[in-house]
């Protein structure tokens, strides 16, 4: 199960790169994981992206096994439950995770707290991340649902 | 300076700009064009193609004022001088570089000092995206105004600026400025990724070190001889239209500005056209830009990649083809409409593009160094398709809509392609197994151009072959080798075209029509042409006499347009042009015996 739930989560997470870049192609949102994720442990752009691509497929892992321990307890995977795990992980990251965690812990992102002593902040992604587009939360549902269904074919219970 | 209906002359823009985009600001403080985040990208303010619905950054004193500028010394940021009844302002404004922090993905910085008395200023920045086909949606964040729309959004810091306030679509404020008082204003755009909302220290900090590296990169270059600033100046305006990330060069950064007040000669030049390579990599090389020079090249031997040994006539920055020409619904400058988008003339056949080509390769492994074997293997192929296609006609250098013709200047540069083919072919630059084939060609060629586009009785080239018109593009013949520059046949060229198309200091490209409806003003490419043409055959005097009327020509800060209306000097078409500050440099050069 753990290296299904590896393979699942590597190549979930390569899905929800290609929708979420889909759409921002598409003017759809302005979402960056890479450069949310990589600016928490550099100011330097290029690194950024790359650290936090690998920072991306991480989490992404991460998740496809909290993904397969769920698939193990109720003892079935199909993928229609993927994708009811990728519905409530779109809402809880983007209310919880992104929105709520991810300013109090990012050194270089914008909060109601930064004062006159911090400089360029990256602008901080709102409620359903809206601050990126109207259409961003449409887009990390549908790309967290694409994500989910990808690691309920591959995971093996 | 006085607004015509809402629109500055175009004489009265300064441009300014960071290797991806640049941005054009009028003498009255206003920035009327500014493209995001990359120089062919849809425009974010176009108010100098529609007043009213294109968008604009202006800043300006309240009440009456009279406005002086120039160019921080030898670099690319403008400084505006704003004298009131009250006192005087001093306005910095560049497109900053970023450095290797986190910086926002592009920031536009206009840093303001009080110099005397006080003045009341105001300012409003009213944001179209999509060619002013959006309106943004009007946000705050922290304080920060932010327009966004789709993927592209802005914030505008503000330090000492007054209390900004969305009003309509647009964010304004006002503040009064006493002497030795300082205040920013900043832009930041992004796109298709969160903003880096800008702090004040951090914009002053990338200001200084914008500043720094323009003034280090043109110490570099040092230029000498009567014209210098003026070299300098093209030289620095030519580093601005190199689109960074690809090396490419636009033509132009704007588009569709008028060859005619209220004409329909309004083209997209975003572009980059391998007609102008031979002319920018000879440019670069010889102002000691090596660095851009190598990259041109190696963007144009990958953007000609996938359709060698056929060539494009233009190419997108980032070495793509496309998009196809289509009209935005703006209105135009000063009513010329339409305003395009793409450009037409990438659909046409222009065979002078592959000697541009062909000559920009044998500069490059002239000055540079030798070509690799998979290089020297396209250019033997372009060399062969030049055999396969010289004696069909095509729509020449000036993109005529009504050709194809058996155009000179067309056949001259197939004559210049193979002549450089096999000189690269000698210095084993270019596998020489057809080396045979492009000699005959090109004296096959020589004879064509000797007799069919030579007339005795205007004893010139002429236009096309067996007309007895002359055309401009004809002065490059000697620019480009073809004939003794000092013989008969190229000085009674020059004459002809001095006779027949000049007018004072400017020259006419043609008289015959060209299938494009409404007129248009004098090319000043011509008259640069001119001058290095009377250069080359030894007419020193007369040329530097020329020389020194257009140098008289250029606006307030040193740049030239596409074009200028010869009775009223007024400035027409795209600006800044890089071919006629290409063409300014080769002729400063051509003086000084450099060329």
């Amino acid at each position: 199960m753990l290296v299904s739930a590896i393979a699942g989560g590597f190549i979930g997470t390569l899905v929800f790169s290609t929708v979420v870049k889909a759409a921002s192609e598409m003017a759809l949102t302005r979402m960056d994981l890479t450069l949310l994720l990589g600016t928490t442990v550099t100011d330097n752009r290029r690194k950024a992206r790359a650290i936090g691509f690998i920072f991306h497929l991480l989490l992404g892992v991460v998740f496809a096994m909290a993904y397969a321990a769920f698939f193990r307890i109720i003892g079935h995977s199909a993928w229609w439950l993927g994708a009811i795990g990728g519905t409530v992980h779109a809402v809880f990251t983007s209310t919880v995770l992104v929105n709520m965690l991810l300013p109090i812990v990012h050194p270089r992102m914008a909060t109601t707290e930064t004062a006159a002593d911090e400089t360029t902040l990256i602008e901080p992604p709102g409620f359903l991340m809206l601050n990126y587009g109207r259409s961003t939360f449409l887009v990390s549902l549908a790309a967290h649902i694409a994500y989910g269904i990808s690691v309920a074919l591959i995971v093996r219970v | 300076m006085s607004r015509i209906d809402g629109y500055a002359p175009i004489e009265d823009y300064a441009l300014i700009g960071d290797g991806r985009t640049a941005a054009l600001v009028a003498r009255d403080g206003a920035i009327d064009w500014l493209c995001l985040p990359n120089f062919d990208s849809p425009s974010v303010f176009a108010a100098i193609l529609d007043r009213q619905r294109g968008g604009a950054f202006e800043l300006q004193p309240e009440g009456a004022f009279e406005s002086s500028r120039r160019y921080l010394p030898r670099t690319n940021v403008l400084e505006t001088t704003f004298t009131t009844g009250t006192g005087t302002v001093r306005v910095v404004d560049a497109l900053t570089l970023p450095g290797p922090k986190l910086a926002p993905m592009r920031e536009l910085a206009r840093s303001i000092e009080g110099v005397a008395g006080a003045v009341p200023m105001r300012w409003r920045v009213q944001p179209r995206f999509a060619y002013g086909g959006h309106a943004p949606r009007c946000e705050w964040r922290l304080g920060m105004p932010v327009a966004a729309w789709g993927a592209e959004a802005m914030a505008i810091a503000h330090r000492n600026a007054g209390t900004p306030a969305w009003r309509g679509d647009g964010v304004e404020g006002r503040f009064e400025i006493g002497a030795g008082g300082r205040a920013l204003l900043a832009l930041a755009g992004a796109y298709a990724e969160p903003l880096v909302l800008p702090d004040a220290d951090a914009v002053a900090g990338r200001l200084e070190a914008t500043i720094r590296f323009w003034t280090e990169w043109a110490g570099e270059r040092p230029c000498d001889g009567p014209w210098a600033d003026l070299v300098m100046r093209s030289a620095l305006a030519l580093k601005l239209m190199i689109f960074a990330p690809s090396g490419a060069a636009v033509a132009a950064p704007t588009t569709s500005l008028p060859e005619e007040i209220g004409g329909q000669r309004n083209w997209d030049y975003r572009f980059c056209w391998i007609r102008d390579s031979n002319f920018m990599i000879s440019a670069l090389m010889r102002l000691g830009c090596h660095a851009e020079a190598r990259s041109l090249f190696w963007w144009f031997m990958q953007a000609t990649a996938l359709t060698e040994p056929d060539l494009h006539v233009l190419y997108r920055l980032d070495g793509g083809v496309g998009p196809r020409e289509h009209r935005v619904p703006l209105s135009g400058y000063r009513g010329s409409a339409p305003v395009r988008v793409g450009n037409g003339a990438l659909e046409q056949a222009q065979h002078d593009i592959y000697g541009a080509l062909l000559e920009t390769a044998c500069l490059y492994s002239e000055g540079e160094r030798a070509l690799d074997r998979d290089t020297g293997a396209v250019l033997a192929r372009i060399a062969d398709r030049v055999c396969d296609i010289w004696r069909q006609p095509d729509s020449g250098i000036w993109e005529v809509r009504n050709g194809p013709f058996h155009f000179t200047h067309s056949k001259v540069m197939c004559w210049v392609a193979l002549d450089r083919a096999v000189k690269m072919a000698g210095d084993g630059e270019v596998p020489a197994r057809h080396a045979d084939r492009w000699r005959r060609e090109a004296a096959a060629i020589r004879e064509y151009v000797d007799t069919e586009c030579w007339s005795s009785e205007l004893r010139s080239y002429t236009r096309t072959a067996g007309s007895r018109d002359v055309d401009a593009s004809l002065l490059m013949l000697p620019l480009v080798g073809y004939g003794d520059p000092r013989g008969d046949r190229v000085r009674g060229t020059i004459d002809a075209v001095n006779r027949l198309l000049r007018n004072g200091d400017f020259v006419r490209r043609y008289r015959a029509d060209d299938g494009v409806p409404g007129g248009e003003g004098a090319f000043l490419n011509c008259s640069f042409w001119l001058v290095g043409a009377l250069a080359r055959c030894g007419r020193l005097d007369e040329a530097g006499e020329l020389m020194d009327n257009l140098a008289g020509r250029a606006n307030d800060v040193g740049l030239f347009s596409e074009e200028i209306d010869p009775p009223s000097g007024a400035f027409l078409g795209n600006f800044p042009q890089a071919l006629v500050h290409l063409a300014l440099v080769d002729a400063a050069l051509a003086l000084q015996g450099k060329a």
